[in-house]
């Protein structure tokens, strides 16, 4: 499945998605965290086109465990379960995005950070 | 004149008599109309994705993302194994991937027949739950013949499937699907014609095709409100147009519109499941796949419920250093509880049914 990948900086992502998506042309997929490890992580935002074969587009960025994330919600409302589980999973601060989905408020453990 | 209006707070779940799986709703209602509602998903989260790259080695894993759910099983390792596939560079043969989709699609429709059960069961027909759940077996039998099991079949290896299908399971297959045809013909017309199940139904539990774009509905789903996706003609990891899929639309996006698809679809996949015993192509079932998954890729998957999504990324070690699963519930859940709003707290029970919701699948 060819897939484009799109290298964006964090505080141009709501703008590049703004751009990009069009709710009739794109159906959003969801948000993805992968930790590299020393501190860093990789956020992706994926989308797939309607009635097109194969044809995957994927938002991606580097960046910080302590950096404030913006929401995409505004834009896409069905994100907002994928953006509420990647802070359950890794910890870290998407804006609105509240902790808890799986994991109890309170917890302080982020379960698919490599170090932990 | 004072104001009539009474609102009243009704959490549904996590253990309720209607409720089959583990979710809670908190309805907030104005005179039984639901104006807002919350969901509390997470209840059987197992920390599969992590288990995937911690616990077990990246040929384990297929094994282990089968337990996600037990409807869907097969799909998941499917997609599981073509992400790692690709990642190995190996594409499999055409009898393998005829040999998967028939599972994918016999899958299908066991899992549209349960959901249809259990909307009977919601409008008050306990008798017609258990005909359909007698009748499922039909496709529960021929499942379990070619893979050895009923619910894990673990059928799907990295490389091929792990049993071919001989001249007597092709004869099973034929026997049980003719079998359970004129049943549906039966369903169809109860689901049709029956007032309780068709007009009582038709403008409930209504999500627009408009709605269907924002909330990026998916599965019978959106295609009961008239949104064309269907991951099976939108990817081509099995010959679909080879064995006769067609997608299946309906327009007005209510309980009666899903009902109607998910019937639709049965006949179609009974179809295709024919359709593919009868041409399978020759060839090993199982070939030898070297080296280590290195990279990422991306899987997409129609699973009875919708797209099924798998990431996978490894860097040519034992273990894979990430496996994102996106379940098509998990998807379905913000356009769920926009359908709630407005509607009548006592329908609430049968809109979660025609959403066939698997929590296991969701919480992972």
């Amino acid at each position: 499945m060819p897939t484009h990948k799109i290298e964006i900086e964090l505080e141009n992502l709501l703008t590049e998605i703004a751009a990009f998506y069009d709710a009739k042309v794109w159906h959003f997929i969801t948000v993805n965290g992968i930790d590299l490890g020393e501190g860093k992580i990789e956020l992706q935002w994926i989308f797939s086109k309607y009635a097109v074969k194969n044809e995957i587009t994927l938002f991606y960025t580097v960046t910080k465990y302590e950096t404030k994330i913006p929401s995409i919600v505004s834009m896409i409302p069905s994100a907002t379960l994928s953006e509420r589980e990647i802070v359950d999973m890794f910890g870290v601060d998407i804006e609105g995005a509240q902790k808890g989905l799986y994991l109890d408020e309170d917890s302080l453990t982020m379960p698919l950070r490599c170090s932990l | 004149m004072p104001s009539r209006k009474k609102v009243v707070n009704i959490p549904l779940g996590s253990q309720h008599i209607s409720l089959l799986e583990p979710i809670r709703f908190q309805f907030t209602t104005e005179n039984e109309k639901i104006i807002e509602v919350g969901a509390d998903v997470g209840f059987v989260h197992r920390g599969i994705e992590k288990a995937c790259t911690e616990k077990f080695e990246w040929k384990k894993v297929g094994y282990v993302v089968a337990r996600v759910c037990g409807l869907c099983a097969i799909t998941h390792s499917l997609s599981y194994t073509l992400a790692v596939e690709k990642l190995l560079g190996y594409e499999a043969n055409e009898r393998i991937k005829y040999l998967r989709m028939l599972m994918v699609e016999l899958d299908r429709i066991h899992s549209h027949m349960l959901c249809l059960a259990h909307v009977s069961e919601n409008a008050g027909f306990e008798a017609m739950f258990m005909q359909i759940m007698a009748d499922r077996e039909l496709v529960m039998d021929i499942q379990e013949a070619i893979s050895g099991n009923r619910v894990q079949f673990d059928f799907i290896a990295i490389g091929g499937v792990n049993r071919d299908i001989t001249p007597e399971l092709v004869q099973l297959v034929h026997k049980n699907l003719d079998l359970l045809k004129p049943k549906i013909d039966d369903l169809m017309e109860r689901f049709t014609n029956n007032w309780s199940l068709s007009l009582k139904y038709k403008g409930v539990g209504v999500l627009t095709y408009e709605e269907a774009y924002t909330y990026n509905a998916l599965g019978p789903l959106a295609r009961a409100a008239g949104l064309g996706t269907d991951v099976r003609a939108e990817s081509s990891y099995f010959p679909y147009e080879e064995v006769g899929y067609e997608m299946v639309l309906e327009s007005s996006g209510d309980i009666y519109a899903r009902n109607i698809v998910r019937l639709r679809e049965i006949y179609n996949s009974i179809q295709m499941c024919k359709n593919i015993v009868d041409n399978l192509p020759t060839g090993e079932i199982i070939e030898k796949v070297k080296g280590k998954p290195d990279g990422e890729a991306i899987v997409r998957v129609e699973a009875p419920r919708g797209e099924l999504f798998y990431l996978v990324r490894g860097s040519k070690k034992n273990f894979l250093d990430r496996v994102r699963i996106k379940t098509p519930t998990f998807s379905a859940i913000p356009a769920m509880m926009e359908v709630f709003k407005g509607s009548e707290y006592a329908d609430a029970p049968a809109i979660l049914a025609s959403f066939d919701p698997c929590m296991s699948c969701t919480a992972k």
